[in-house]
C-alpha cells in the first residue's frame, strides 16, 4: 500500500514532465520570462513606486496612497507640459508623415543616382540623436551659431538671435529637429509600402484614363494605409517619449517653457528630488500613450479589415 | 530533417532557460555578496566597505588606488572598494543606491541633509576621531549639521571671486577700484559697452548648470539670500531688488542676451576665455579652466561688487561632504572610521587636495600650511565673509533644483519676479 502510494504520484509526475516537455511551453518559456521580466515587471514597479512616499535621499518612507498623484495634479507646470506634449506629438508626426510622403514618392521614382539619395536619407537616422541635437544646439547658439552667421550675411536679420533663449523660437526648432530625425524611418516605411502596390493597378488606372492626381488619391494613398498606420503609430510613441532632443537643446527651459511630460518627469525626479511624483507622472504618461494609440487604431480602422 | 530541427529547437529553448536561470542565479549571488560584505561582524573577520567618491579631476582614481593599497596593507582585514563617479552622475547614482537599498558605506557629495533626514547617516563624531573633528574649520562643521547635529564632514571647499579682463578694462579706462559697488559695476559695464562694443560687458550665467550659485552671489551682495537667521527668505525684498537690478543690466544690453539658458561652463567661462566677456563671477577653479582651454587672456581677480549696507564684499563658499551610511546592525562603523581617519592623516589629506586640484582645505592644519600659497591667498582672505548654501536644510536640494530651472527667468525684462520667487519658495518645506 505504502509502496503504491508513493509510486503512483511519482509516475504521474513523470508523465506531467513528459507532457510539459512535449508541449509548447518549453519553447515559449524564455519568451514569457522576457516579457514578464522586461515588460510587465517594470510596469508593475513603476505603478508601485508611484504610490510610495520617497524622501529626497531616495529612501522609501512608506506608502503614500494617491498623495503623489494629488501633488502632481497641483503642479503648476503640468498643464502647460501636457498641452505642449499634445502639440509636439501631433505636429511632429503630421509634418513628418507629410514630408515623408513626398520623399518616398521621389525615392520610388527612377532617376540616376537614386541609390545615393537613398543612402543619404539614412544619415540622420544613423547618427546618434544626441549628436544631432548637440550639433543643432551649437548651430543655433547666439554667439557662435552658424545659422545666425548665414542669416546675418544674407541680411535677413540685423543682429544675432538667441534662438534657444526663449520658447517662441526654440520650440519650433525642437520640432524641426524632431522631424529631421524621424524622416528616414517614416520615409522608408512608406517607400516599402509603395513598392508593394502592384503595377497592374496603375496600368488599369491608366487604361481607364485616370489623371495622375486621381490615381494618387484613389489608388496610392488607400493602398498605403497599412504603411501609414505603422509609420504613424511608431512615430507617435517615439516622439511622445522623445527625451534627448529636448534635453540637449533646451533642457526644457528656459524655466519649464519647452518641457513635455517626458522631460518634466525627469525634472521632477532629479531636480525637484521627488521620485514618487515623477513615477506618478510616468504612469500618467503611460496612460496617455495608450490612449493616443487606441484612439489612432480606432480612427484609422486598423484591424477591422480582418473581420 | 524535421527531427533534427526539432532537437535543435529544444536545445535552443533549453539554453534560453539555462541563461535565464543563470541570470537569476547571478542576481541572487551578487545580492548575497553585498549583504555579506557590509554586514560582516565587527570581529577580525574580513570586511569590505564601499565608497562612492566624486571625480573632482582625473587624478582622483589614482589617488584612491594608492590610498586604498596603503590602507589595506595596514588593515589586512578590511577591503575598500572606491568607485570614482563623475559629477554628472554621482547624485543620481547615490540616490538610486539608496532607493534600491544597495547602500555604499561612504558617500561623497555636495549635499547630505536629505540622507540625514531619512536617518541613514552616522554622526560626524562616529565618522572621524575627535582630534580630527576638532581640526575642522568651524564654519564648515556648522554647515554639516542637520537639526543641530553634524552628520557629515567637509572634504574640501571652494570660494569665489570676481574676474575681469585686464586688457578690456585698460581699453575702457577702468581699474579694479571702479567696480567696488553695484553702481560702479553698472557704470563700468556701460563704459565698456560704449568703448569696446564687440564684447559682452558682464557674463551672467543663470542657466540651469549653476544658477543657484550665481543668483546667491548677487543676492547676498545686496543683503539678501535664500535662508537667513533660521528662516527661508527666498521672497524677501532684497532678493526682488537683486533681480530688478540684474533685469536692468540685461535690459540695457550689458549682459549676454538670454541669461536663463546661458550656462556657466560652455557659456560664461568660454566667453571669458575667448576675451569676449569683460567681467564675470568666477571661482577658485576658473584659472585651471582657462588654462585647459588654452586661453591667453590677461585677467585679474577682485572682490564681488557690493550693494550691502555695511559696504563689505561677500563670497560664496561651497563645501562638499563625506558621510557614512549605516548598515544593518551598524557593523560597518569601525571600518568606515578607520578609513576616514586614514584619509584625513596630514599627508593623505594633502594628497587628496592635490588630486582634487586647487580647492580650499577643510582642516585648519592644512589651511595653515596652504596660506602662503599665492593663488589661494585671496580666497582664504575672503572666507570670513563667506555665505553658504542652506545645505543643512533637508529641502535644499529641491529648492536648488527649482532655482536652477526658473531663477534665470526672473532677470528677463518684464518678468514677474515675485511669482518666480514664490514658485521657488514653494519647494522649501
Amino acid at each position: 500500500m505504502a509502496i503504491l502510494d508513493s509510486a503512483q504520484p511519482r509516475k504521474r509526475e513523470k508523465n506531467l514532465l513528459k507532457r510539459f516537455l512535449a508541449g509548447p511551453l518549453p519553447w515559449i518559456t524564455p519568451m514569457l520570462v522576457l516579457i514578464f521580466g522586461i515588460v510587465l515587471w517594470p510596469v508593475y514597479e513603476m505603478v508601485r513606486t508611484s504610490t510610495l512616499d520617497i524622501g529626497g535621499s531616495g529612501a522609501v518612507r512608506g506608502s503614500a496612497g494617491f498623495a503623489n498623484y494629488l501633488e502632481l495634479f497641483e503642479n503648476p507646470n503640468l498643464a502647460g507640459a501636457v498641452s505642449r506634449t499634445f502639440f509636439w506629438v501631433i505636429s511632429v508626426v503630421a509634418i513628418t508623415i507629410f514630408i515623408s510622403l513626398f520623399l518616398a514618392q521621389l525615392l520610388n521614382a527612377k532617376f540616376p543616382g537614386r541609390r545615393f539619395v537613398r543612402y543619404a536619407l539614412i544619415v540622420p537616422w544613423a547618427a546618434s540623436v544626441i549628436m544631432t541635437a548637440t550639433s543643432f544646439r551649437w548651430m543655433l547658439d547666439g554667439y557662435y551659431g552658424i545659422i545666425n552667421r548665414i542669416l546675418l550675411d544674407l541680411g535677413f536679420i540685423s543682429e544675432p538671435i538667441e534662438w534657444l533663449g526663449n520658447a517662441d523660437t526654440s520650440f519650433p526648432w525642437l520640432i524641426i529637429v524632431a522631424v529631421f530625425v524621424s524622416l528616414p524611418f517614416t520615409t522608408f516605411v512608406i517607400l516599402a509600402g509603395l513598392q508593394t502596390i502592384p503595377n497592374e493597378v496603375y496600368e488599369a488606372a491608366r487604361v481607364d484614363g485616370s489623371s495622375s492626381r486621381k490615381t494618387y488619391f484613389s489608388i496610392t494613398l488607400p493602398l498605403l494605409r497599412n504603411s501609414l498606420f505603422i509609420a504613424s503609430v511608431i512615430n507617435l510613441i517615439n516622439v511622445f517619449n522623445q527625451f534627448p532632443i529636448i534635453w540637449v537643446m533646451t533642457g526644457g527651459g528656459p524655466g519649464y517653457t519647452t518641457d513635455t511630460t517626458t522631460t518634466l518627469m525627469y525634472k521632477l525626479a532629479f531636480r525637484s528630488q521627488d521620485i514618487g511624483v515623477s513615477a506618478s507622472l510616468s504612469v500618467v504618461n503611460f496612460a496617455i500613450v495608450l490612449i493616443f494609440v487606441l484612439i489612432y487604431i480606432r480612427a484609422s480602422g486598423f484591424g477591422r479589415k480582418e473581420d | 530533417m524535421a527531427k533534427k530541427s526539432l532537437r535543435r529547437g529544444a536545445a535552443l529553448a533549453l539554453s534560453g532557460l539555462l541563461a535565464a536561470g543563470a541570470l537569476a542565479g547571478c542576481a541572487a549571488e551578487s545580492a548575497e555578496e553585498t549583504s555579506s560584505g557590509s554586514s560582516g561582524s565587527t570581529g577580525s573577520e574580513a570586511q569590505t566597505i564601499r565608497m562612492v567618491a566624486a571625480q573632482y579631476t582625473d587624478d582622483m582614481q589614482p589617488y584612491y588606488d594608492d590610498l586604498v593599497e596603503r590602507f589595506e596593507a595596514d588593515n589586512p582585514d578590511i577591503t575598500v572598494e572606491v568607485e570614482v563617479v563623475s559629477w554628472n552622475d554621482i547624485d543620481q547614482k547615490l540616490k538610486t543606491m539608496v532607493q534600491t537599498g544597495d547602500l555604499p558605506d561612504i558617500g561623497n557629495l555636495n549635499y547630505f541633509s536629505s540622507f540625514a533626514a531619512d536617518g541613514l547617516l552616522y554622526r560626524a563624531d562616529e565618522l572621524i576621531p575627535a582630534e580630527t573633528l576638532d581640526d575642522m574649520v568651524e564654519t564648515f562643521i556648522e554647515n554639516s549639521k542637520y537639526e543641530g547635529v553634524a552628520y557629515a564632514v567637509p572634504d574640501l571647499a571652494s570660494a569665489r571671486l570676481f574676474f575681469y579682463n585686464v586688457d578690456i578694462f585698460e581699453q575702457a579706462g577702468l581699474t579694479k577700484d571702479d567696480i567696488v559697488t553695484w553702481d560702479g559695476l553698472q557704470a563700468a559695464a556701460e563704459k565698456i559697452a560704449a568703448t569696446v562694443p564687440d564684447v559682452t560687458p558682464l557674463a551672467l550665467p543663470l542657466g540651469p548648470e549653476e544658477a543657484q550659485a550665481e543668483f546667491l552671489i548677487w543676492a547676498a551682495s545686496n543683503d539678501g539670500g535664500y535662508y537667513q537667521d533660521g528662516e527661508w527668505t527666498i521672497t524677501s525684498d532684497a532678493n526682488v531688488e537683486t533681480a530688478e537690478y540684474l533685469q536692468g543690466l540685461v535690459d540695457a544690453g550689458l549682459t549676454n542676451p538670454a541669461p536663463a539658458t546661458f550656462n556657466r561652463t560652455d557659456g560664461a567661462f568660454a566667453l571669458f576665455a575667448q576675451g569676449q566677456a569683460a567681467m564675470l563671477n568666477g571661482a577658485i577653479f576658473l584659472p585651471s579652466v582657462l588654462e585647459e582651454q588654452g586661453s591667453t587672456i590677461n585677467y585679474d581677480v577682485a572682490p564681488f561688487p557690493t550693494n550691502r549696507a555695511d559696504g563689505e564684499s561677500i563670497t560664496l563658499g561651497v563645501q562638499d561632504y563625506f558621510f557614512g551610511f549605516k548598515n544593518e546592525g551598524e557593523t560597518n562603523k569601525e571600518a568606515i572610521q578607520k578609513f576616514m581617519s586614514f584619509l584625513f592623516e596630514a599627508d593623505n589629506y594633502a594628497g587628496f587636495l592635490e588630486a582634487a586640484g586647487g580647492f580650499l582645505p577643510a582642516t585648519k592644519s592644512a589651511g595653515e600650511s596652504l596660506s602662503s600659497d599665492e593663488t589661494l591667498a585671496p580666497y582664504i582672505a575672503v572666507l570670513p565673509n563667506a555665505v553658504f548654501y542652506p545645505g543643512t536644510e533637508a529641502s535644499w536640494p529641491a529648492v536648488q533644483g527649482e532655482l536652477q530651472q526658473t531663477i534665470g527667468l526672473a532677470v528677463e525684462p518684464g518678468a514677474d519676479i515675485q511669482a518666480i520667487l514664490e514658485g521657488v519658495a514653494s519647494q522649501a518645506e
